[in-house]
This record gives structure tokens, sequence and C-alpha cells, in this order.
């Protein structure tokens, strides 16, 4: 076992507006007063999806001195922007088992994601590992819903909502309209 | 407010009514009226200008029009003194992030258009403009720009996340 290696952050990064978004979240949470804490989240890793050219540029771009030493692992993608859905269940298998596997390899103590397709299979295959005992019981799943999002939730939320630990969202009315989900929170204007 | 420099971006769409409209004769007025000297186009899958179009322009209303398919975008948006865009998340984003006044135009044909919502609450909150394609060209011609506020982070609200975190995190 290999419980003495520290265990990775997972950041994923979606494309454009979503990695934007993202900097934006990880520099927040690695720019902390307290650097006890910020050394908490690594090493992270970064998990992109293998058809996107330009995350990791603009990863790199707004956090030079975390990118240096983090990890950018690319990943197949569940699906295509406009695929169409028969042969997007055969890619989503395919991404499925990749999570599975990087998963279960590096253990992630902290999934941080914010709605690309990308992070779906990713937070089911960290939910079975922890429930399967893989994962620490203390290992956690926050998902930010797309800032985009003011009244409805993306299909990623939908997918994610029952099992994320914390889920933030951007807007009152989503805020409203879930009160009832313990998991979901707003913290008002974080970006 | 002088909008010299105006910045016409599609993101990724195909969005050729934007283009068609704001290259026609109402909207050039318009933006003429404005001072407008120079009119940088990201068209994205739309339907560029042509050679002609664009000699057209010039000398009809001395607007110097500028026009590319895809391209880092950070110094259009910079030195756009206004930018009009699709309701993607991305343009909202830059016009908030840079504190420009902008006016986001709602694209009819796209089928998933969540999008608007975000237009909508920003149009709300009076950070931007939205408007109907239709109705670019009178919107270009009597909307009052410096009447938008400017978007500013809350970074007392991000602390807040950062602490709802580190508190999951804490075992």
């Amino acid at each position: 076992m290999t419980t003495s290696t520290p265990q990775p952050t997972y950041v994923i990064l979606g494309s454009g507006g979503h990695t934007a978004e993202m900097c934006r979240l990880t520099q927040a949470l690695l720019q902390q007063t307290d650097i006890d804490q910020t050394k908490k989240y690594q090493p992270i890793r970064l998990i992109l999806a293998n058809s996107d050219s330009t995350s990791e540029r603009q990863f790199r771009q707004a956090l030079p001195l975390a990118s240096q030493e983090a990890e950018f692992v690319k990943v197949p993608r569940s699906r295509n922007v406009g695929q169409s859905w028969l042969s997007s269940i055969f890619t989503s298998l395919w991404a499925l088992l990749w999570s599975c596997y990087l998963v279960w390899r590096d253990r992630p103590q902290l999934i941080l994601c914010n709605g690309p397709g990308t992070c779906v299979p990713f937070c089911y295959a960290a939910y079975l590992w922890r429930l399967l005992g893989r994962l620490p019981a203390h290992s956690r799943i926050v998902f930010v819903e797309s800032f985009c999002r003011v009244e409805t939730l993306s299909l990623s939320g939908r997918l994610l909502l029952p099992l994320a630990d914390l889920f933030v969202v951007h807007w009152p009315a989503l805020a409203t309209r879930y009160a009832d989900k313990k998991n979901l929170r707003y913290f008002g204007r974080i970006l | 407010m002088h909008l010299n420099t105006v910045y016409i971006t599609v993101g990724t769409t195909k969005f050729d009514a934007l283009i068609s409209t704001v290259s026609s004769e109402p909207a050039l007025k318009a933006l003429q009226s404005r001072k407008c000297t120079r009119l940088v186009i990201q068209h994205g899958n739309s339907q560029p200008l042509t050679e002609d179009e664009i000699q057209l322009i010039g000398n009809n209303y001395g607007i110097r029009i500028e026009q590319y398919k895809f391209r880092p975008n950070t110094e259009d948006i910079k030195s756009a003194d206004l930018i009009i865009g699709h309701a993607g998340a991305g343009t909202c984003m830059d016009i908030l992030n840079n504190q420009k006044p902008g006016l986001i135009v709602i694209n009819d044909t796209l089928m998933d258009n969540h999008q608007l919502e975000l237009a909508k609450q920003l149009a709300a909150e009076n950070y931007l403009y939205y408007c109907k394609v239709t109705d670019l060209d009178a919107q270009l011609a009597t909307l009052n720009f410096d009447a938008l506020k400017p978007y500013e982070t809350k970074p007392e609200n991000l602390s807040k996340f950062v602490s709802a975190i580190n508190q999951l995190m804490s075992h």
C-alpha cells in the first residue's frame, strides 16, 4: 500500500470559460495566508481532455508557480460537442474506465471541478472507490456549477448533485430552488 | 462616451446574423455617430465580410475593419471601447473582468439557450446590455453605455468558499 505517498488534489480543467474560472478557484485555494493550509492541497494534478489544446497553457499563464510542481494528465473525453448519443455511450464508458484507473492509482484526497463533461466520470469513480474503501473515507468531491447557470443546473451538475460533498452555485435563484439540499451552498459572488 | 474601437466576437459559434447586422447601413451609421473608427470582428465559424464590403465601409463611414476567425483575444478585449458578443459565458466574463461596456446579442437559432439566463441576470444587475439581433442597430444608436456599472469581484466571498473547503478537508 502507498499510504505514505501524499494524496493529490485533482483539479479538472474544462475548456475556455471553465478553465478561466477554475484557475481563479485554484489560485484562491493555493494562495491562502496560512501556508500550512495551502500545503494540504499539494501535490496538484490537473486533469484535462486529450483534445484540449489550450487549457494547459491557460493554467500555466494564470498560475506559473503552481504549474511548475503540478502534473498535467490528459484523459479521453466523455463526449465531444455535437457527438451522437449512441457513440457517446462508448466514449463515456471508455472515459469512465480511464477515470476509475487513475483514481484507483492516485487516490486523490480532493476532486475539484466545475462542470466540463470530463469531470463526471472522475467524480463517479471517486465516489465508487470511496465506497469500496480504496479511497480514504475523508476524501472529498467539490463541484462548482458553471457561472452561467442562473436558474437551472447543467447536465454535469444534475449528475453530480447527489454525490458531491460540496456543490457550489453562483446565483441566488438556484440556491433557493435547491434549498433542501444540504450539500448545495451559495457564497454570493465568488468569481 | 466615444466608442473608437468596437470589438465584435462570436466565439466558436456560427452567428451570421450578427455579422451581417453589424455591417448593415443603420448599424454602421450608429457606430459612425458614436465616433467609431475601428471595428474588429472575430467571426469564428460565421461568414466573414468580403474585401469589397470592407473597402466600401472604409470609404463610406471611415470605419476600418479588421477581421479574423480565431486568435488569442486579450489585446482585442483590452483595446475595445465596446464589446458586442453572443451570450457565451466566456464573452460575458471578458466584459465583466475587463470592466468594458458590453452588448450581448441573442442568437435565436442556437438550441441550448441557457446562456441567455446569464446575460439576462447580468443585464438585470446593470453590468451589460442585451438585445435581439433584430434590435441591434436601434440599440446601438440609443443605448447609454455610461449607465453601466463596473463589475467588481468580492474577495471576501471567495474566502468563504476557501474556508468551506478547508473545513471539509479538516479531518
